[in-house]
């Protein structure tokens, strides 16, 4: 008896204010998530735009899309149909990651309506060396991928980086941050159109 | 009575110029170096981190005031991190839903303002021990101590790795930018530049 | 009278040996260096060398003053400096940089630890990272050597820039390593070049044969003692005849790897700087081996083409510990570590 009443007047404070503070950071989280999940899909969106400046909307493929993730367990893509005025599918949008030089990279890659060409990707969230790793956010750089063709892609330290073809042109000097990129791209991209013709979102009858 | 008002007007002067200058916690009690080197470099993430951390040591302060006197000593340190963790919680998912791209810039260190030596030290020094109106005014000067210190190192590494200050170019356009102020090393070199110079105005004082 | 009677502790040996002397030695012996640099890359050496002397000069005569201590130009240990970190800069680097850098040099690298003798790294390379760091692009701009350039076709103005900028025979190798197109196409081509110094690259380190020159004197002189430099250049030899025992087509051969880049540049005049360097034998040993082997990982696995910058720093920073390990044990005594 003694020893919880003990234990009750020593720890009273911090078991009521455990439950105060509990309750004001759900009050938080209540009102905030929606705001935070909001926010994810607009900057996806955003920049998945910028790949594909036809689409005027976003759609969520209901259908699941798994793609190998790093510990060996498959791990789910959300992938967004864009839809050009009208309702027509004009590609195809989604977010994907890999280990880069530094930190994790995060992408949103576009690709056509057939999945037959890359539109591009963007960085959503890198940690790259600035001024060398980091040019993967540079057009200079990403533009190589504009209409590469889906399939492997291979990184070159020299060559001519006007021609668009599956032969991609390192940075100078951040050939492992060039190389990430590519890899996570070939990593993902045949995987994902595998599945999506499973699921009878691409292919010939569309 | 006027004796009295005098006093009080004269520790709270006090209180807020200690944070300011004389105990100011980058320069002279040497505590939160982790976002010191890590987010200044640019002004606007280190003035972020600032309002953050004005944010949770305000709030912990009062808090840790109003219960100073149900505290156990043995159980203290425990309710100050629940407090501090409570508000830094807080403070990152409102960042998060209302300033997205600010809360990516600073990443993983809003959750860390957790284990900010700052905080629990006033909380220590001084919350535990003073009344609610001293307590708030220690924090609003350790606080803007801090953010001005930040600013301040922020200021010269954003200038010398960007050309730029507040994201405003500042420098004429033949100015070639000094990476390595961006990265960590700028960090270390500023902020051991800048405590020498303060040592070097103080010496025989203080 | 008894003034001119100085009383002090023993030793009672005087030898000439003085922090002067050393700099003076070290001084000459980058002379013939200084003159390749100047044979093949004209102005551009003369400007480079003479803006990093000046600049470190008074960057060390601007830290003492401001700190009040006594003025340590006599010690020519500055001019060194500059010297070393213009010899490693690339030719075409504008006056600017070479500015910037010579400052970073001598304020941080030494007189921010207290001046000669007690800064951790060596100051030129301290210098010279800060550069390559901060000023990629411009750090990797090669120019051809002036010799070559008159060789070559005359080329319209506008191809001007690309066609006088060469890569240097590491990034050759790099680029080897990374096409998989067989690294020795490239070391037959520019074996002799390299030892010539007729190759792009950093202004002091082209030309073997003018830092062998060097070598020897300091060597002669014994103003140097041959273990780190040695070491440097046989734990290089060995660790690239591995990488070229393993891969023969992608990696290039060792004595290439010796000749080509600032690897002895770096044995005779950077890691042999006494200040940063280790004091016992057994611990020169071990810092030269370790400059060596951490050189050729850079070059063969790491990003960088040149891995000399990088392991300099990194065998300076651990110098205190290898010092400790070392220690002597003085006669009847204990190792007390």
């Amino acid at each position: 008896m003694g020893g919880l009443r003990h234990f009750i007047e020593q720890s009273w404070l911090l078991i009521v204010s455990s439950f105060v503070f509990g309750l004001l950071l759900a009050a938080t989280n209540y009102a905030l998530a929606p705001t935070i999940e909001q926010n994810r899909i607009d900057k996806l969106n955003t920049l998945a735009k910028g790949l594909l400046p036809d689409a005027i909307h976003f759609r969520e493929v209901t259908e699941r899309i798994e793609i190998a993730s790093s510990r060996g367990k498959n791990s789910e893509v959300s992938v967004y149909q864009g839809e050009a005025d009208g309702g027509k599918c004009v590609g195809w949008s989604f977010a994907v990651s890999g280990s880069g030089f530094a930190d994790k990279i995060d992408l949103v890659v576009a690709v056509d309506a057939d999945f037959e060409k890359l539109a591009g990707y963007d960085v959503l969230m890198s940690n790259e060396t600035p001024g060398f790793g980091d040019k993967i956010k540079d057009h200079f750089y990403r533009d190589q991928f504009k209409g590469a063709p889906i399939g492997e892609l291979k990184v070159l330290t020299s060559g001519n980086a006007a021609k668009i073809d599956s032969e991609i042109i390192a940075i100078s000097g951040a050939t492992i941050s060039s190389e990430a990129v590519v890899a996570i791209l070939n990593d993902t991209l045949t995987r994902i159109k595998e599945q999506m013709e499973k699921k009878g979102l691409i292919g010939d009858d569309k | 009575m006027t004796n009295e008002v005098e006093a009080k007007a004269g520790v709270y002067r006090d209180t807020l110029l200690a944070g300011l200058w004389r105990e100011n916690p980058v320069f002279r009690l040497l505590l939160g170096m982790c976002p010191t080197l890590a987010v200044t470099a640019a002004v606007k993430p280190a003035l972020t981190m600032g309002c953050c951390v004005i944010f949770v040591l305000v709030c912990s302060n009062v808090i840790i005031s109003l219960m100073r006197n149900l505290l156990k000593p043995h159980l203290r340190i425990l309710m100050f991190t629940l407090t501090i963790a409570t508000f830094v919680t807080i403070a990152d998912l409102v960042l998060r839903a209302f300033m997205p791209d600010m809360s990516e810039v600073l990443g993983p260190y809003v959750p860390l303002i957790i284990v900010n030596c700052i905080i629990i030290c006033r909380a220590e020094a001084c919350a535990s021990k003073n009344g609610v109106v001293v307590s708030v005014i220690d924090a609003v000067g350790m606080g803007v101590g801090f953010t001005g210190t930040l600013c301040v190192l922020a200021s010269i590494r954003e200038l010398l790795a960007t050309g730029k200050i507040f994201e405003v170019a500042v420098m004429p356009d033949a100015y070639v930018p000094w990476a390595a102020m961006g990265m960590p090393v700028g960090a270390f070199v500023t902020l051991g530049l800048m405590l020498g110079l303060v040592n070097l105005t103080s010496k025989g004082r203080a | 009278m008894l003034r001119d009677i100085s009383v002090s502790f023993s030793p009672h040996i005087s030898h000439p040996l003085s922090t002067r002397s050393v700099m003076v030695d070290v001084v000459i012996s980058l002379a013939p260096a200084m003159a390749a640099a100047g044979y093949y890359f004209r102005l551009r050496a003369l400007i480079l060398v003479a803006t990093c002397v000046i600049a470190s000069v008074a960057t060390e005569f601007i830290c003492n003053t401001i700190r009040k201590k006594a003025c340590s130009l006599g010690d020519f240990s500055a001019v060194v400096t500059g010297i070393i970190l213009a010899l490693s800069l690339p030719p075409r680097l504008p006056v600017w940089t070479a500015v910037i850098g010579s400052v970073f040099a001598i304020a941080i690298g030494k007189m921010v630890f207290g001046g000669l003798g007690s800064n951790i790294f060596n100051p030129a390379m301290v210098g010279r990272t800060f550069l390559a760091v901060s000023f990629g692009a411009l750090m990797t701009t090669w120019a051809t050597p002036a010799t070559l350039d008159a060789k070559m076709p005359k080329i319209a103005p506008e191809n001007m820039i690309h066609a006088r900028t060469q890569a240097t025979p590491l990034a050759w190798s790099k680029m080897a390593i990374n096409n998989e197109l067989g690294a020795d196409i490239y070391a037959e081509q520019n074996f002799k070049w390299t030892v010539t110094g007729e190759v792009g690259g950093c202004l002091g380190e082209t030309s073997v044969i003018a830092l062998v020159i060097g070598a020897v004197y300091l060597l002669m002189r014994r103003t140097v003692a041959f273990h780190i430099p040695l070491a440097v250049v046989l734990s290089a030899f060995v660790f690239g005849t591995i990488a070229y025992w393993i891969d023969s087509y992608s990696y290039v051969q060792p004595f290439y790897h010796l000749t080509s880049g600032g690897l002895l540049l770096c044995a005779f005049f950077i890691a042999a700087d006494p200040v940063t360097a280790p004091l016992t034998r057994r611990g020169m040993w071990i810092f030269g081996i370790g400059v060596g082997a951490l050189t050729m990982l850079i070059r063969i696995v790491g990003g960088y083409p040149e891995g000399v910058m990088f392991s300099v720093l990194i065998m300076n920073a651990v110098t205190p510990l290898i010092d400790r390990l070392c220690k002597r044990v003085p006669a009847g005594g204990k190792p007390n570590v």
